[in-house]
């Protein structure tokens, strides 16, 4: 299981780009996208934006949970006040667990998904990261949006911060790991 | 010259110009005309290595390709703009309509529905007798009257009346029907039973079996994917070849969401074109045959006779799944230049006398005639040839030499006479023998089982009473389906897609739909796989065709589940391709025609089809590409356009040109690239996917990729033209050195020394033409 974890702005301008991996099940904490396809996970998150601009307003919550599919791409969305999106893109790994159009899907996808997959092998099986749709994950991602979300507004009290400014903050990037370390 | 026999003309007065293959047909063949003797007799030698010194193939590649100045004029620029799509049904679920259907399709040959409407039509199979066969050879026709017929059932000429199920009647005016020749193209089912099998397709009637017959290859096995792919590569290659040696890369234009690409449509042509006739529907199965005869023929009513007896009961006959009961339509074929028509008259009262109604004189001259004719007219080529055909007719151009122009000549009187002939039996016989078939099954068959005690009696057969033999699928066990692989043409469920099928192709979409959605689960109970599959695509497609509106929640149980079990057996249990490329492909077409959330739907379907792998690399691009205009298609609301899918069909746009680029299609790529670029231009935050630094990194090189390409196209030429202005009287050695590229087809274009002196004259041309390209290459660069 590989998560990309962007931050959007307004001007669909990327605040904040961070890639990492699953920690649980013995999971590394490491991304493994195919180096060669990482821009494809650029892409599909600013395609989502598309979807995005839809569901938020049918719907009342920050946490739109899973939004949008691109293959064997899922992803997941956190409004926050300032139009800003939380998006976060994951790709389930290919394991011996999963059914049978999963893995076939993985295998097809022109994003070389089956490179990334392949990688990691069969060590993540269930719960979280097999299935990006069933509502454990959906809980997962939800306490790991609150908590970036909680970590986002402190950084964006810095009196030198401006709207759409891209965050270099060290601190924030570690507290993202440390969330994404905790629940994904 | 005699006038030409016209039975119904006050009635129905036929212009002189050649409206009835299709106009736009014609159009391409003018341009066509004027490219090879006009702007690029040089540039044919000198750009088209598969060409070598035969312009007149390029009227092989005429439905794609028109020369690049005269963009303008190509069969689709010329529709007007008319805006299907219906606002966005983002914010509440609305408009989710297919009113536009009826009114947009008629005009555009490429348009998706148009397309659709026009691949399922009656197919008329034709059997001749010999002498027929003999008189239209003199005419320089050598497949017969077949050949001849094919291009005026393309577009039957003037109004067309279908009266439906309820008595109400519909006027088409683009109604069109499929010449097939009989007993071609025949499709067993793959447990071949012993039976039937044998019956030879080989001709008796006259025929030299030719080795390179485009038709065998379609007749084993249906329609390949792989063929329609290399029909589609062939024509890609060939506006390649051509457009890199061109002025200006015509490649300006985004996204064009109301007319698909040229390729693209060709594609789904070739997909849909050369129907097998196969159990499982019923569309190929002929509803009725002409059999002709000519006025040489010594006994003709004897002869008839003898067709008559040799469609239905000789080696010749259909195997058993196919309905034997089809209108046969005779045809005396009378010889204008050699025989007498008083003798044919009497003759032709006579068989009126014998054979009943169905019958047609058709006076023809049996003269070839040449293109300097003062009355000839270009007889059109079909559009709806098959891929194999296609093929092989483009391989033939690429092995010989002295390939000459396919174009045939007709004489004017006689495209009259053929389209009347065409037209008065399409009206007076097809279309009633069809109405009439369809109401007798109707109340004889279908009406049986609709209603609460048709499902009773349809279940009681289904479980028997007590006698638990409901697993065994054999007959004997109250199931019609026999074991090897098909309903006999007797038995209900085979009437009743008969049925549907017929409605489908008078166009009574409702009686078609439901008739098919009664057949579903009879064929899911008997474990017809192929039948299920093929009988829930038809459900879908006649659903999405009605002009009714349909809710997102019907669309998402019912058009859904029959797509995902078509799609489902054709490719797990049937391992059949075809049917689920087919399926899904039009079923992404209609559901886009719909708009609003429908376009999401039909995204999927199309992501479905990539990830299935089923297409090869050509189709797998198309249908990215494809994808692209699908979500363009999708409108947003507000100065923001909030749920358009602009992002996500620029997102295809550049898979479809990454795609493209792996196959070195380089216009296709470039067309893609602009259409993502503009698509980003557009977007409210004005950034597009700048900010992305590795998306964007990846345009870019794609874009230096294709500069890279597309210069060293141009410097080739650039040097060709050089070397040509310099060494006009020279030998042509010099160029072989310079270049890599384009030598090969200047050695084979054997002339060398004719070469640059037919390209000196043009020189000017050139000069002016390299200071264009040179703009262009500016224009190019601020891609970078």
């Amino acid at each position: 299981m590989s998560y990309y974890f962007a931050i959007v702005g307004t001007q669909d301008n990327p605040l904040f780009e961070y890639e990492f991996g699953t920690s649980k099940q013995g999971g590394d904490g490491q991304a493994r996208f195919a180096e060669q396809a990482r821009h494809m996970n650029q892409f599909i998150v600013h395609s989502s934006l598309d979807i995005i601009e839809e569901v938020q307003w049918g719907n009342g919550q920050m946490y739109l949970k899973c939004v949008d599919k691109f293959f064997n791409n899922y992803v997941s969305c956190f409004l926050t006040g300032g139009n800003v999106k939380f998006l976060l893109l994951h790709q389930p790994t290919n394991s011996a667990g999963l059914p049978g159009s999963v893995a076939s899907s993985a295998a097809s996808s022109p994003s070389a998904a089956a490179a990334a997959a392949a990688a990691v092998g069969s060590r993540s099986s269930t719960s979280i990261g097999a299935n990006p749709t069933s509502p454990q994950t959906e809980e997962a991602v939800r306490s790991f949006m609150l908590e970036v979300y909680e970590s986002w507004v402190k950084t964006l009290m810095s009196p030198f911060y401006r709207a759409n400014m891209e965050v270099r903050s060290p601190v924030f990037r570690q507290r993202v790991a440390a969330a994404g370390r905790k629940y994904l | 010259m005699p006038p030409p026999f016209d039975h119904d003309s006050p009635t129905d007065p036929i212009p002189t110009p050649p409206a009835a293959a299709s106009a736009s047909a014609l159009k391409v063949q003018k341009t066509r005309h004027s490219v090879p003797h006009g702007l690029s007799l040089s540039r044919s030698e000198v750009s088209l290595p598969y060409r070598r010194s035969h312009p007149s193939a390029a009227s092989l590649y005429a439905s794609t390709f028109s020369p690049p100045g005269s963009r303008s004029q190509s069969p689709v620029g010329r529709r007007p703009i008319t805006s299907r799509m219906t606002s966005g049904s983002v914010f509440g679920t609305s408009l989710n309509n297919a009113l536009a259907f009826a009114s947009v399709a008629s005009d555009n040959p490429g348009d998706p529905l148009n397309l659709i409407l026009r691949a399922f039509v009656p197919h008329v199979a034709v059997y001749t007798s010999e002498d027929t066969d003999v008189l239209l050879k003199e005419k320089g026709f050598d497949r017969g009257l077949w050949e001849l017929l094919r291009p005026f059932g393309e577009r039957v000429h003037g109004k067309v009346i279908v009266r439906d199920s309820i008595g109400s009647s519909r006027t088409y005016e683009d109604y069109s029907i499929r010449f097939v020749r009989f007993g071609e193209g025949i499709v067993h089912p793959s447990q071949n039973p012993a039976g039937f099998k044998n019956a030879p397709v080989s001709k008796a009637n006259g025929f030299p079996e030719k080795s390179d017959d485009p038709e065998k290859g379609a007749a084993k096995s249906g329609i390949s994917i792989a063929d329609v792919e290399a029909v589609v590569d062939r024509h890609l290659d060939y506006a390649e070849e051509s457009f890199f040696g061109t002025p200006q890369s015509p490649t300006d234009d985004g996204l064009d969401i109301d007319t698909p690409s040229l390729y693209y449509a060709l594609y789904l042509r070739r997909l849909l074109s050369g129907l097998p006739i196969v159990p499982h529907e019923t569309f190929a199965h002929p509803v009725a045959c002409v059999v002709a005869i000519s006025s040489r023929n010594e006994a003709p009513i004897e002869t008839l006779r003898r067709l008559y007896a040799e469609s239905s009961l000789g080696d010749q006959r259909l195997p058993n799944w196919v309905d034997a009961e089809f209108l046969r339509y005779y045809v005396l074929v009378h010889d204008e230049e050699k025989d007498d028509i008083t003798r044919s008259m009497s003759l032709f009262d006579q068989m009126k006398r014998n054979l009943g109604l169905h019958c047609h004189l058709l006076r023809i001259r049996g003269t070839q005639s040449a293109a300097t004719d003062d009355d000839s007219i270009p007889l059109p080529r079909s559009e709806w040839m098959s891929a194999s055909e296609e093929l092989a007719d483009i391989r033939r151009s690429d092995n010989h030499e002295d390939f000459e122009d396919p174009t045939r000549y007709i004489f004017e009187s006689d495209a009259t006479a053929i389209r009347t002939f065409v037209r008065e039996m399409v009206t007076q016989s097809i279309i009633p023998t069809m109405e009439r078939h369809v109401s007798v099954w109707n109340d004889q068959v279908a009406s049986r089982r609709r209603g609460l005690a048709g499902r009773f009696a349809g279940l009681t057969k289904r479980w028997g009473f007590g006698s638990g033999s409901r697993s065994s699928t054999g007959p004997g066990s109250g199931s019609n389906y026999d074991q090897n692989g098909f309903y006999r043409q007797d038995a209900p469920e085979a009437i009743m897609r008969k049925l549907a099928d017929y409605a489908f192709m008078l166009r009574d979409w409702k009686l078609a739909h439901s008739t098919y959605d009664l057949l579903r689960s009879d064929f899911n109970n008997d474990k017809a796989w192929k039948y299920h599959a093929a009988t829930n695509e038809m459900a879908a497609l006649s659903l999405l065709i009605m002009p009714q509106n349909l809710s997102s929640k019907t669309r998402a149980e019912t058009i859904d589940s029959m797509l995902e079990a078509a799609y489902y057996s054709y490719v797990t249990r049937c391992s059949s391709p075809y049917g689920a490329l087919r399926c899904l492909s039009l079923g992404l077409e209609l559901l886009r025609l719909r708009g609003g959330s429908s376009v999401d739907d039909a995204a999927k379907w199309g992501t479905r089809l990539i990830e299935s792998r089923i297409t090869g690399p050509i189709g797998d691009a198309l249908i990215k590409e494809r994808l692209a205009v699908c979500y363009a298609s999708k409108k947003g609301v507000g100065t923001q356009a909030w749920g358009g899918r602009r992002r996500k069909s620029a997102l295809w746009s550049i898979l479809g040109a990454e795609t493209w680029l792996a196959q070195s299609k380089f216009i296709q790529a470039q067309r893609c690239l602009n259409g993502a670029r503009k698509t980003y231009s557009d977007l409210p935050s004005g950034n597009g996917i700048d900010k992305f630094s590795l998306a964007s990194a990846l345009m870019l090189s794609i874009g230096q990729q294709l500069n890279q390409n597309m210069e060293a196209a141009d410097r080739d030429d650039d040097q060709t033209t050089e070397n040509q202005s310099e060494v006009v009287d020279e030998e042509s050695e010099a160029l072989d050195m310079t270049r890599g590229r384009r030598i090969s087809m200047h050695g084979l274009s054997g002339a060398g020394g004719t070469n640059s002196l037919e390209t000196a004259p043009l020189r000017s041309q050139m000069e002016n033409s390299e200071v264009e390209k040179q703009d262009s290459g500016e224009a190019k660069d601020d891609f970078g």
